[in-house]
């Protein structure tokens, strides 16, 4: 077994790629006591001290979001759910747009800020956390190691899928594939159990589906997980009804819908920028619009939803893009590029004077951005 | 002798179809496609990619300085190869964009894979004899947290564009090649103009 093999057999990731949770399993589970570290001539003990070297690579990585206050946050929360293996979990943020969290065996959590962005409230970010503590109480990786070993099979998890990459990267699929779908239905089930122990409304994580699948059905040729290499694992829609099903049980519970935007909120415009660069115009769409639904005076979803427009500049978009920008120019802290896209809109179209106006507006409120001299070219080529 | 091999099993590995062509171009003017001529200084390893847009040049080899030199890029042509399966919607130049749209295309290309790009400078520039742009900036890659930086020119003649776009480590590789590449810009010419 190779070393990228190894470090994908490790990191157990997230929901995106998982099959799903089969009904009327959630009861007589009793988290296991803290594990204690694996002699290094195992097995185990040679994933976790791979994991430990990957560790100390991503405690450097300048994608690594080192914000104390939202670290010391997302840590509480995983704290909630772990229970007494709190000390063993230690939850890194990267700046990474998928939607995605993983855990290796030896308690390092990655939470990926594409996740982040997605999540509508602290719940949400707890399902999806509490399905990868479940895998790690489970130990779902040492028991795929050893399957592997035994199947000499790991090749084909190993395998470079063309065009999956741009979903999350080797790491990610590596991961999504090396779970069987009896381990994934045991994380959810723990998933759920640990969420509902912690104080939080279950059924949020039947929500993440929803959310999720908003986006994949958006997608040219719609849902991945409907065909293709996708084939082999149930489709999500399958996940959301069964835990949906199995959070009906578990009545009650909390959001924190509110903590979590006030926690988040310094970072969603970067997160936002990270997701329009992704190039996946109709997800970005999809979850903005969602987003808008769900916060319609923020101006942050609605201008990104306007570049997205912009950028794709299909029928109708440019018309899209403009109500955008305007809507997101009538809430405070808009951003100020909202008015050098309308610029760029309406120089399209040939609306000079509108043109104008919009750079103009852009350099009274951004007069030291990096592209203020290009833009004063441009109101020199239109004419004061 | 290492990095003419080292480069193209790089990029065959990053999913080329069939490995590039390494040509170590000699020094002086050089025609690059039909209208775009380069004067240079020095030496630079010229990558041969297929299905790229972009002439590859490099002094230190790819993945640590790349040269990207477009000529004559035409109105709704992809700017890079979308990856086979993938969903993204493609780099495409359309002869209609402004210089910052340009540069948003560039940045696009650079971030696709989750890399950070922070633009330091955009400004009127001419490029080839053509009224054009020049623009400054720095990426973080995401496959090896390297911190790069970057500077490109360029401009649109008849409808197609013409560019160069060097980015290499920001520590020592950046520097030592930045005036070189300066040259380069001062004296491309664009045919036909």
């Amino acid at each position: 077994m190779n070393r990228r093999g190894f470090l994908a057999l490790g990191c157990a990731c997230g929901a995106l790629l998982r099959p799903g949770l089969s009904r009327g399993d959630g009861a007589g589970w009793k988290p296991p006591p803290r594990f204690a570290r694996p002699d290094i001539a195992s097995d185990e003990g040679g994933l976790w001290a791979l994991m430990d070297r990957e560790e100390t690579r991503l405690r450097r990585s300048p994608f690594r979001i080192k914000d104390r206050g939202l670290n010391d946050y997302i840590q509480g929360i995983a704290c909630r759910l772990g229970g007494e293996h709190c000390p063993d979990i230690r939850v890194y943020l990267v700046r990474t747009p998928w939607f995605n969290a993983s855990m290796a065996p030896n308690g390092m959590m990655q939470v990926w800020s594409g996740l982040m962005l997605r999540a509508d409230n602290e719940a949400q970010l707890a399902a999806v956390l509490g399905h990868e503590i479940g895998h790690y109480l489970a130990r779902h990786s040492v028991d795929q190691l050893r399957d592997a070993k035994s199947r000499t099979a790991f090749a084909s998890v190993l395998g470079v899928v063309p065009g999956v990459g741009a979903l999350a990267g080797l790491g990610v699929l590596g991961a999504g594939f090396s779970y069987t779908r009896d381990h994934e239905r045991e994380a959810d089930r723990i998933g759920v159990m640990l969420m509902n122990k912690a104080g939080y409304d279950a059924s949020e994580a039947a929500k993440v589906w929803d959310n999720l699948l908003l986006e994949l059905e958006a997608r040219p040729g719609g849902n991945p997980s409907k065909n293709g290499f996708f084939a082999s694992h149930p489709p999500a829609e399958e996940r959301q009804s069964a835990l949906a099903e199995l959070a009906r049980t578990m009545p009650g519970g909390t959001t924190n819908a509110d903590i979590w935007r006030e926690k988040t909120n310094a970072f969603r415009r970067e997160w936002l920028e990270d997701e329009v660069k992704r190039g996946q115009r109709e997800e970005s769409v999809a979850l903005l619009t969602r987003k808008i639904a769900a916060e319609p005076e923020q101006p942050d979803y609605l201008y990104f939803r306007g570049e997205v427009h912009r950028l794709r500049a299909g029928e109708g978009d440019y018309d899209a893009a403009l109500a955008d920008y305007e809507a997101a120019s009538l809430e405070a802290g808009a951003p100020p590029e909202l008015w050098r896209g309308m610029g760029t809109v309406y120089r399209a179209r040939r609306e000079i004077p509108e043109a104008r106006a919009s750079y103009r507006s852009y350099l009274d409120a951004a007069p030291k951005a990096p592209d203020a001299p290009m833009i004063k070219s441009y109101l020199e080529e239109l004419g004061q | 002798m290492r990095k003419y091999i080292l480069v193209p099993c790089f990029l065959w590995l990053a999913g080329c179809a069939t490995p590039p062509t390494p040509v170590k171009p000699d020094s002086g003017e050089q025609l690059v496609g039909d209208r775009l001529t380069v004067t240079l200084d020095g030496s630079w390893n010229h990558i041969y990619i297929p299905g790229q847009a972009a002439e590859h040049w490099t002094m230190e080899g790819l993945p640590i300085d790349d040269l990207q030199i477009y000529s004559g890029i035409k109105d709704g042509q992809a700017m890079q190869p979308v990856a086979r399966g993938s969903s993204a919607t493609p780099a495409v130049f359309h002869s209609t964009m402004q210089p910052d749209e340009i540069v948003s295309l560039f940045e696009s290309m650079l971030t696709r894979d989750g890399s950070t790009f922070q633009l330091v400078k955009s400004e009127p520039a001419t490029f080839g004899g053509a009224k054009g742009y020049h623009f400054e900036f720095k990426v973080v890659r995401k496959v090896d947290s390297v911190e790069l930086s970057g500077v490109g020119y360029g401009a649109v003649s008849n409808g197609e564009l013409f560019s160069i776009v060097y980015i290499a480590p920001r520590m020592t590789f950046f520097g030592r090649y930045q005036a070189r590449v300066e040259n380069i810009a001062q004296g491309a010419r664009i045919k036909g103009i």
